[in-house]
């Protein structure tokens, strides 16, 4: 199947359709994927804020990595969930559009950092600047996140 | 004066007519509202579960409170900042959306949850490292509530035509 049919079945779908369908649906499902990027977004925050050596000075990353994953990996299963519900609503649209694609980018390399560098740097000895590199481009990858996820309703 | 022409002479400031019409103000501000929910909601969900005893359960209570309050203050800040920018360029809108008088009812709640609250169960927080009362759940709870009602109400003015 091409891509463009696959966009356009699915924009047909009953997923779709149920998006399409009571006027509410719509803003509910985002007010879910709000939801889920604080429990995931917001929890990682905590951690980096903690990297860059600002908040939670009292715990190290470590143990805040330890409390807070099973919380941040919720917010991500919430994400994924109401995420693909909102792009099947107008797929043929929403897969062409830029800032779509530099969400998806980022959100790409934000998931790889998070599962590979920034688990290693909460969990080791690192210097302090190491850190704070790590803390700060985790920060910045995020928020690329969000602002092309605002983007989209406005290119 | 009426409030509908207040809320005309609101429209017609300089600042609401630059975030209404220039193409790039009103989603930068739109996307600041947004990244204070992300970045500091995720510690409001925190404390908050904390109190209810479902997250963070090897940390005292008060270490949570106290470290995240500042942080939290910010945050609202942010989020109620960049709100009134949001707010400031389409007063007629949203005084004829429904969802919007729901968010400010639900605003106003959040203030009598601190009225309530803030110096019986968060301005105190040792007294709860041995033991969270019921009363603190019951805080932990409401703002739970209040804060994901805020965040539907105010995600649901944008439908209300």
């Amino acid at each position: 199947m091409q891509a463009a049919s696959f966009f356009e079945w699915l924009t047909t779908s009953s997923w779709a359709n149920a998006m399409n369908g009571p006027e509410w649906a719509f803003p509910v499902v985002e007010s879910l994927h709000f939801i889920g990027f604080a429990f995931s977004i917001g929890t990682i925050a905590i951690i980096d804020l903690r990297l860059l050596g600002l908040a939670m000075r009292d715990h190290t990353a470590a143990e805040l990595a330890a409390d807070l994953n099973r919380w941040t990996l919720a917010g991500f299963a919430l994400m994924l969930i109401t995420g693909p519900l909102m792009f099947s609503a107008d797929a043929v649209r929403y897969h062409v559009n830029p800032s779509f694609q530099f969400k998806m980018i980022c959100l790409l390399v934000a998931f790889l950092f998070h599962f590979t560098i920034h688990r290693k740097v909460t969990q080791a000895e690192i210097s302090p600047f190491a850190a704070k590199l790590a803390g700060g481009l985790s920060l910045a990858l995020w928020t690329a996140v969000i602002a092309g996820g605002r983007m989209i309703a406005f290119v | 004066m009426s409030t509908i022409s207040l809320l005309e002479w609101i429209e017609s400031t300089e600042l609401s007519t630059a975030i209404r019409e220039g193409a790039l103000y009103y989603p930068i501000i739109g996307g600041v509202h947004l990244l204070g929910i992300a970045l500091f909601g995720g510690m409001l969900l925190m404390t908050d579960l904390r109190l209810l005893g479902w997250a963070m359960q090897l940390r005292p209570v008060s270490d949570i409170v106290r470290q995240f309050r500042w942080w939290k203050r910010a945050g609202f800040v942010i989020v109620t900042g960049s709100g009134l920018l949001l707010g400031w360029c389409e007063p007629l809108k949203l005084y004829r959306s429904p969802a919007f008088w729901v968010k400010m009812a639900l605003l106003a709640m959040v203030g009598v949850h601190a009225l309530v609250f803030r110096a019986r169960v968060y301005g105190d927080p040792a007294k709860l490292d041995t033991a969270v009362t019921n009363e603190a759940k019951l805080a932990a709870s409401l703002s739970l509530f209040l804060w994901a009602g805020l965040i539907i109400s105010g995600r649901l003015i944008a439908f209300d035509s």
